[in-house]
Parts: C-alpha cells; sequence; structure tokens
C-alpha cells in the first residue's frame, strides 16, 4: 500500500490512486489520471526540446510514469565528471503528488542515504503543482555543490562536511571515482 | 444582450426586413443597429472606388451615399413634385406636413432644404433629427418607388434614427473621416459594442449554424454591393497578426468548443483586448489542459498564478489548499470564505462566484 506499488502501476493505472482519492472526492478521480498523463507528456516534451545543464530525464520504457535521469557532477565540485543516475517515478496524483526521485548511483553525500533516498524540500513538503521535472532536476544539481548539513540523512556525512570539509570533498571525489565512471 | 438578439434574427434578416421595419420599432432596435452597422460598412465599400468626392470634408463614404440618395429622392420628388404642385402648392409644404404621421420615431421634423445641408455637413447631432426626418419622408414614398437602392437607404436611415441617440460619440469615429483607408476603418469597427455581426471571432460563439446561416447571410447581400471586398475583409478580421485581435485567443476551435462562455463579451462597450490581460497563459500550467475564458479571467490568489478550476477544486479539496505559485492558502480570499459553508450548495456557490468574478474583469479590464 505504499507509494511504489502505486506508483508503477502504467498508464491507466491511474485507477488505483483513483480509488484512493474517491474516498475523499469521487469526482476528482476521472480527471486525475488524464490530468497527470498529459502533464508529464508536456513535460518530456519540454525536457527534449529545452534540458538543462548536464542533464537528462526520460521514460525508462512505454511507461510514461517511470523515468530514468543522469546528472553529470557538475565542475567544481567532489562530484565533477561523475554520471548520476536517478529513478523518477510518478505517483497518479501527480502533479498534486511529488514525484519519488531516488538515485541509483551510489553517492557520498550527506542529503543521500545509502538507498538512494534524498532529503530534498521540494520533493516532500516543499513541493508544488507548478514545479516541474526541470526545475527538480536543477534542484538535486544544485544540491551536488550545495549540500544541506543541517537537514542531512546521513548525520556523520554532514559531521565531517561541517568539520572537515577537505577531508569530506576527498571521501566524495574518491567515491565518485569508485561508483559513479 | 446583444448577442442574443444576433443568434435569434440573423437568419431572417434580410428576408422580411420591410416587413420589420414596420412592425414594433424598439423591439428591432438592436436588429436595426447590427443591420446599419452592416451597411454602412458595405457602401462604405461600394463607394470607395466610385462614388468617393474629391472633398476632404470629412464626409464619410457612406454619408456619400445617403446624400447621393437623397439627391435622387429629391430629384424624384421633386419630379413628382412638380406635378403635385399644381395640386398641393409646394412640396416642402406636403412634407412638413405628411412627416410626423410617418415617422416611426416621431423625431423632430426639419425640411427637405435642411436635410440636404445636413448630409453634407458631418455632425451627429444633426443627423439624429434629420436621419429620422428622412425616414418619414421615405416610408411616404416607397409606394411608388421600389427599387434597391432605396431600400438600403431606408435600412440606413431608420437605423440611423434609432441608433443616433445612444451611439453619436462613436457613430461619429465610425462614419466621419474620408481619408481613412478601409483597413484603418475595421478596428474601429470593431471596438465598437455593434461589430459583433461583422467580426467572426465573436460570431463564433453562437452555435454552428448560427454561423453559417449569418455566413450566407453576409454572401446573401454581397452581390447587390461589393462582394470581393466583403470576402477580404473577413479574412482580414481572422489575420492572426491582427493588433486587435485578442492576443489570448489561440484559435477558433477553441473558441468554439466553448459557445456560451464568452457572450458577454459582445454585450459591453469596452473592446476586446481590454477585457482580456495579455500574459494569461493559454493552458493550465498544472494540467497542461487549455484554459477557457471562465478559467482564464480566474484569478484565485493575489499572487497571480492561475490554474483552471478543476485544479483548483482538487487543491482546494484533496489537496493542501495552498496556490501553487507562491504556497499560500487560498483560504485569504474572499470566495474562500464563501466556500467555507459546505454542503451541497458548495459547487453551486462555487460557479456563481467565479462568473461575477469572470464579469468583473470583463467590465473594468
Amino acid at each position: 500500500m505504499n507509494n511504489s506499488t502505486g506508483i508503477s502501476i502504467p498508464g491507466e493505472g491511474g485507477g488505483g490512486g483513483g480509488g484512493s482519492t474517491a474516498a475523499t472526492s469521487s469526482w476528482v478521480s476521472p480527471t486525475s489520471v488524464s490530468t497527470s498523463g498529459k502533464r508529464i507528456q508536456r513535460e518530456m516534451e519540454e525536457l527534449n526540446n529545452d534540458p538543462p545543464p548536464d542533464c537528462s530525464a526520460g521514460p525508462k520504457g512505454d511507461n510514461l510514469y517511470h523515468w530514468v535521469s543522469t546528472i553529470i557532477g557538475p565542475p567544481g565540485t567532489p562530484y565533477q565528471g561523475g554520471i548520476f543516475f536517478l529513478d523518477i517515478t510518478f505517483p497518479s496524483g501527480y502533479p498534486f503528488k511529488p514525484p519519488k526521485v531516488v538515485f541509483k548511483t551510489r553517492i557520498y553525500h550527506c542529503n543521500v542515504d545509502s538507498a538512494g533516498n534524498l532529503s530534498l524540500d521540494i520533493l516532500k513538503d516543499g513541493w508544488s503543482p507548478a514545479l516541474t521535472i526541470n526545475k527538480v532536476l536543477l534542484a538535486i544539481r544544485s544540491m551536488f555543490s550545495h549540500p544541506d548539513p543541517y537537514n542531512p540523512l546521513v548525520s556523520g556525512i554532514a559531521r565531517l562536511y561541517l568539520a572537515d570539509k577537505a577531508k569530506h570533498d576527498e571521501l566524495a571525489a574518491e567515491w565518485t571515482m569508485r561508483f559513479a565512471k | 444582450m446583444v448577442s442574443d438578439s444576433i443568434k435569434v434574427s440573423i437568419p431572417s434578416a434580410p428576408k422580411d426586413f420591410g416587413k420589420k421595419k414596420r412592425a414594433n420599432r424598439s423591439a428591432k432596435l438592436k436588429q436595426c443597429k447590427l443591420d446599419v452597422r452592416r451597411e454602412q460598412w458595405l457602401s462604405q465599400v461600394k463607394n470607395k472606388g466610385s462614388k468617393e468626392k474629391p472633398n476632404g470634408l470629412g464626409v464619410s463614404p457612406c454619408e456619400n451615399e445617403r446624400k447621393n440618395d437623397m439627391e435622387n429622392l429629391e430629384t424624384r420628388r421633386i419630379g413628382r413634385g412638380n406635378e403635385e404642385e399644381k395640386e398641393n402648392g409646394s412640396i416642402y409644404h406636403e412634407f412638413d406636413s405628411d412627416s410626423p404621421s410617418h415617422s416611426p420615431t416621431g423625431s423632430s421634423v426639419l425640411s427637405c432644404t435642411d436635410v440636404g445641408t445636413n448630409f453634407t455637413g458631418s455632425s451627429s447631432s444633426s443627423s439624429s433629427s434629420s436621419g429620422g426626418c428622412c425616414s418619414g419622408s421615405i416610408t411616404e414614398e416607397e409606394e411608388e418607388a421600389d427599387d434597391d437602392c432605396l431600400d438600403d437607404w431606408e435600412a440606413i436611415a431608420d437605423a440611423l434614427a434609432a441608433n443616433d441617440d445612444s451611439k453619436e460619440g462613436s457613430q461619429n469615429n465610425n462614419s466621419c473621416p474620408v481619408s481613412e483607408s478601409s483597413p484603418k476603418f475595421e478596428p474601429s469597427v470593431r471596438s465598437d459594442s455593434i461589430s459583433p455581426e461583422l467580426e467572426p471571432s465573436v460570431r463564433s460563439d453562437s452555435i454552428s449554424n448560427n454561423l453559417d446561416s449569418s455566413l450566407e447571410d453576409l454572401k446573401q447581400e454581397c452581390p447587390k454591393t461589393a462582394p470581393p471586398r466583403v470576402a477580404h475583409g473577413n479574412s482580414r478580421a481572422w489575420r492572426p497578426d491582427d493588433a486587435f485581435r485578442p492576443q489570448s485567443l489561440p484559435n477558433l476551435s477553441k473558441q468554439r468548443s466553448f459557445p456560451n462562455t464568452q457572450r458577454h463579451y459582445g454585450q459591453g462597450g469596452l473592446p476586446w483586448h481590454c477585457s482580456n490581460p495579455v500574459n494569461v497563459p493559454s493552458c493550465c500550467p498544472i494540467c497542461c489542459e487549455e484554459l477557457d475564458v471562465t478559467d482564464s479571467s480566474f484569478l484565485p490568489c493575489t499572487c497571480g498564478f492561475r490554474l483552471c478550476l478543476f485544479c483548483y477544486n482538487r487543491i482546494l479539496h484533496v489537496e493542501d489548499g495552498r496556490c501553487p505559485g507562491c504556497r499560500k492558502n487560498y483560504e485569504g480570499n474572499a470566495e474562500e470564505a464563501e466556500l467555507s459553508v459546505s454542503g451541497g450548495s458548495l459547487t453551486f456557490r462555487l460557479s456563481r462566484s467565479y462568473s461575477m468574478i469572470a464579469r468583473g474583469y470583463d467590465f473594468y479590464g
């Protein structure tokens, strides 16, 4: 019953989401499927036409709700040159619900845990339906250069970042070399 | 209200206009306005090449026609009057005595010479009184002379008499400057409240049947006056780069899919481009569906973020109720206070408040 089961339902599988929302309001459910579908389609076109720097994203297969994305480690950071893969899954309630983004490439970063989950405000409480995947990718990319050690997922990395940034960067670069190239 | 009258009366307008003219005038006032505008437009086209006189006096082609017709009328009348003078005395005397009974509006009576001079001038105040007088004299005349030219003239005169009282200003704008070329004339017509009949984009809000019939209606009249120019004018009105075309209007098919929502655009005296803010997105940023007119005039948050009513309702009732643009709660707004009432009347109240908002934007920009 968690998100992942509902998310992987392709296309018409929005009925699953519709069933859950039907309890609160029955007239919303018919719109939710087409809403997310058209919206995601539009975002895909925009990403193809005007991709953000060092980022790419698109559907993994023929499932519009399951994307794979790559972000190249920005220059000037210990992640420079690394290619980081991310899984993006859209809930059927998208864009009213945030997409779920998971790192598939291991990364030494205080806001990304070992399972690849990231703590990014706009993917949780800070989500707004006006945000797009384009902006999410930009936010993740800026997360590389500006970690947030005060809201960490991995507190050890955050402590090291605050105490000894040089050591932190060295470790991060090492992980990047090992996992992301 | 204007668009209502358009819908109902356009298809039958050309056939029985003569009858209608004698019927209840006040009921047909709207139709008369529309018809006279069309006649003016067509007659301007007609006069443009041939009849336009090289006078820079500010007499429009329309008024040229009026003058020409008037001269026809006078000569005819004088010819007839010469015979009648033997019995009745002066033709002018007969004119004066007959006019009040024949003039449907009961407007002031002028002598025939006054009418002649008034037509050469360009003042609109005189045209109202002279119009009334002329219509009176024509109704008297029409039993004996029934050619097309006179019918057209009648239509103009009749409707002008009713029209000028209320619309002196815009009438003046539209008809006076003679040196204006047609393209310049069109925008002034379009910004007028009478124009919806000539304005295809407004026409599109009526049902497609009416659209067809009104097109046919226009075509029927075209051979009489000026077919090529009318066709040109129609295509010109649709030109996408037209400066007076509402900018938030993406295409015709979109308008046709929402037949009723644009009705109020025709009735206000305001031109279209004032009632539509320029920077309204063409589709909802949330669901990517196209915004209809109600949606695009719906501004739920002070931050200016626009979205369609479906998404707004969903955010309000299912989601957290915060504006996607600024993340503030929608509850600070006026309609939200009204929405806090629960129950079956909720959606009705919603739609009503939305429509009021939409209308407010239309009228006050």
